[in-house]
């Protein structure tokens, strides 16, 4: 049995509007393993969210997805008929989103949701559910549990909202969760111990995880794997110590040199910037999606479509027209 | 001596809570004695969870809300005995999320120009004028002026936030989280500008922000809040090399940087948040912190200065500072 848990390839996703059809994710190709961790990172409007809703199903109608293969455990999910699917969220895939407070129906107590996520997908009676929600919410750090089932969303702080959120997509114990910005709503400091709660029950559940963020900061501490996205398309993918520490891709030494670092950069001098704006992405775009804000642009850049290339090693890919050697060198 | 901008002391600010119909109300101290002083040109952030009263510090501060007691000057006057109009020449906010403080229904100039108005400059070309010179200074590109909101991009709105800001060129700017609604790479434009313009017109910051990197980058001088004081003080460089209360520490260790060689933290900060409508007794911090003593469940600390830091501690207070090494 391979370790793979989700491959996905040449996933894109097609938003037709009033002046044109917008392509909002490109032809995105990924895999997670068993106890790895994903991070999809980039600025808003890349299409990292609509990427993990389409791994999920959960498009808005209007959106059209087109997807080569979509296997979980080595078998392909793409032909799902929606009941199907509805079996698989939840159960095999689970789902956390940013805001916790609108992903928990703030008319339903915590116990009843989680109650019902158990009887909908394990079919266990009402006591046996209720028991194993008790278990559940203590797994992920919360005390009082038995009271906790019987409060409402608003009644809880946004750290354990989160933690509520963590714990219902255990219920079913998933072999893969897609975490949606989990800690953007929270304190730093609750922020830490979202993480390391998440890290610590994959290793238990052996689940891989897709985190999607814009902060280079957690990526940096949580990733085995990391793809840069951009205008919709990865524009390098590689582990987390080639990507901080070797990045090939323009865009990405960019984003590297724009946060500040305590320890690194210098207080008061100027940041690193990436000029320009993110293209519409609406009707057909040729060459590269970085080009009018890179500044190693050339003409080879603007003429035809730029493959994900290998970097030095296989592990390493990265979307622009320059050399590896080359790309080594202008650093 | 350098030229004192904002001088606050002992600043308490409380709220009534009503507890339901028949109870009477319960008293919420937002901002609970606090001593803030800022000089010329000196970039102060203000750091902390949310829920610690650093936004309502900072809405007393611009006059949108009384203290219930305790001083305040800005520039050598008690804010209350100056009129709002004269005061909002002084200081100027520049808020968190460009979408929603900037009113989509009017153009760009007329959302820059609405504080000339608003203190009654009538000469349309003067306002035109100024409106101008604040665009470039800011970098907005002048065919803008006639644009919407909803034509410009994040970065280029928090522009047109800080324009309308410094229009009336102010003293002093509060900053309530510049940049947490902008990506990274808008993001460093953004403190880039801010660092130009405190340079080019000689202005105070005040920076609310949870991002403690942004904070170290673009402040002088940090105060760290917790439960509506200020429980440590210091220049910037000094309070991230050597922190002293422990919950700065732990705010330090949360700061994720980008080194994919480092692990999560473990911030040891296991109990949440306290209810401030029932604060915990003694330091307000004792449930969480690392280093609590029986004392500090008993008896609030006082507040002394160690080595050049400002900190609310029983760790530092009579000769017990050698313990906490």
């Amino acid at each position: 049995m391979s370790n793979r848990v989700l491959s996905v390839e040449n996933l894109s996703v097609d938003i037709p509007l009033a002046d044109g059809v917008l392509h909002a994710v490109d032809n995105v190709t990924l895999h997670v393993d068993r106890g790895e961790t994903l991070c999809i990172v980039g600025e808003s409007g890349c299409g990292k969210s609509l990427t993990s809703l389409a791994l999920m199903d959960l498009l808005p109608k209007k959106a059209i997805r087109t997807i080569a293969s979509l296997d979980l455990n080595d078998a392909s999910i793409l032909n799902y008929s929606e009941k199907q699917m509805s079996d698989v969220r939840g159960n095999r895939m689970g789902m956390i989103f940013q805001e916790p407070m609108t992903s928990l129906n703030p008319a339903f107590t915590i116990g009843n949701q989680m109650v019902e996520t158990l009887r909908r997908h394990r079919k266990l009676s009402n006591a046996e559910a209720q028991d194993l929600a008790k278990q559940t919410l203590e797994k992920v750090g919360i005390t009082a549990a038995e009271q906790r089932l019987n409060q409402y969303p608003h009644q809880l702080s946004g750290g354990l909202r989160q933690r509520v959120m963590i714990a219902m997509t255990l219920l079913c114990e998933p072999e893969l969760i897609i975490a949606d910005e989990p800690t953007t709503a929270l304190d730093v400091t609750i922020q830490a111990q979202i993480l390391l709660l998440l890290q610590e029950l994959q290793a238990e559940y052996d689940m891989g995880l897709i985190l999607i963020t814009h902060d280079l900061g957690v990526v940096a501490r949580i990733a085995t794997r990391v793809a840069v996205m951009y205008a919709g398309q990865v524009v390098e993918q590689g582990t987390a110590e080639q990507i901080f520490e070797n990045p090939m891709h323009p865009y990405t030494r960019g984003l590297m040199r724009c946060i500040p670092v305590p320890g690194r950069t210098q207080p008061g001098e100027p940041l690193g910037s990436i000029p320009g704006m993110v293209p519409s992405l609406i009707g057909r775009f040729t060459g590269c999606r970085f080009a009018d804000r890179c500044d190693l642009v050339k003409d080879a850049c603007r003429k035809g479509d730029v493959p994900l290339r290998d970097a030095k090693g296989k592990t390493q890919g990265y979307r622009c027209v320059i050399e590896p050697r080359d790309m080594t060198k202008v650093a | 001596m350098s030229e004192m901008m904002i001088n606050a002391s002992a600043v308490t600010r409380d709220f009534s809570i009503s507890r339901g119909m028949f109870r009477g109300k319960q008293r919420l101290k937002a901002v609970n004695g606090v001593d803030l002083n800022v000089t010329r040109g000196e970039v102060l952030a203000l750091v902390g969870e949310s829920g610690c009263g650093k936004t309502t510090l900072a809405k007393i501060l611009l006059g949108l809300l009384p203290q219930t007691s305790g001083s305040i000057s800005l520039c050598g006057t008690p804010i209350g005995e100056v009129p709002r109009l004269e005061l909002a020449k002084t200081i100027q906010p520049i808020f968190q999320d460009p979408y929603s403080s900037l009113n989509p229904r009017k153009s760009i100039g007329s959302i820059i120009g609405l504080p000339m108005r608003v203190q009654g400059e009538e000469d349309q070309q003067a306002i035109l004028q100024r409106v101008a010179e604040t665009m470039e200074l800011v970098g907005l590109p002048s065919r803008l002026l006639n644009a919407y909101p909803n034509q410009l991009s994040g970065g280029q709105r928090q522009r047109v936030a800080i324009a309308r800001a410094l229009v009336y060129r102010p003293e002093i700017v509060v900053c309530d989280e510049p940049t947490s609604a902008l990506d990274v790479s808008v993001q460093s434009q953004i403190l880039n500008l801010l660092n130009e313009l405190r340079a080019e017109l000689n202005l105070t910051y005040i920076i609310i922000s949870h991002n403690l990197a942004v904070v170290e980058h673009i402040a002088s001088r940090v105060a760290v809040m917790y439960l509506g004081r200020i429980v440590e003080q210091a220049e910037t460089s000094t309070l991230f090399s050597n922190p002293q209360h422990p919950y700065t520490r732990a705010l330090l260790d949360s700061v994720l940087t980008p080194d994919p060689r480092l692990g999560l933290p473990n911030t040891q900060l296991g109990a949440s948040y306290p209810n401030p409508i029932d604060p915990p007794s003694g330091c307000a911090f004792h449930p969480r912190c690392a280093n609590a003593m029986p004392h500090c469940a008993q008896a609030a600390p006082n507040g002394l200065v160690n080595k050049d830091t400002y900190v609310e501690c029983h760790l530092y207070s009579d000769g017990d500072a050698a313990k906490a090494g």
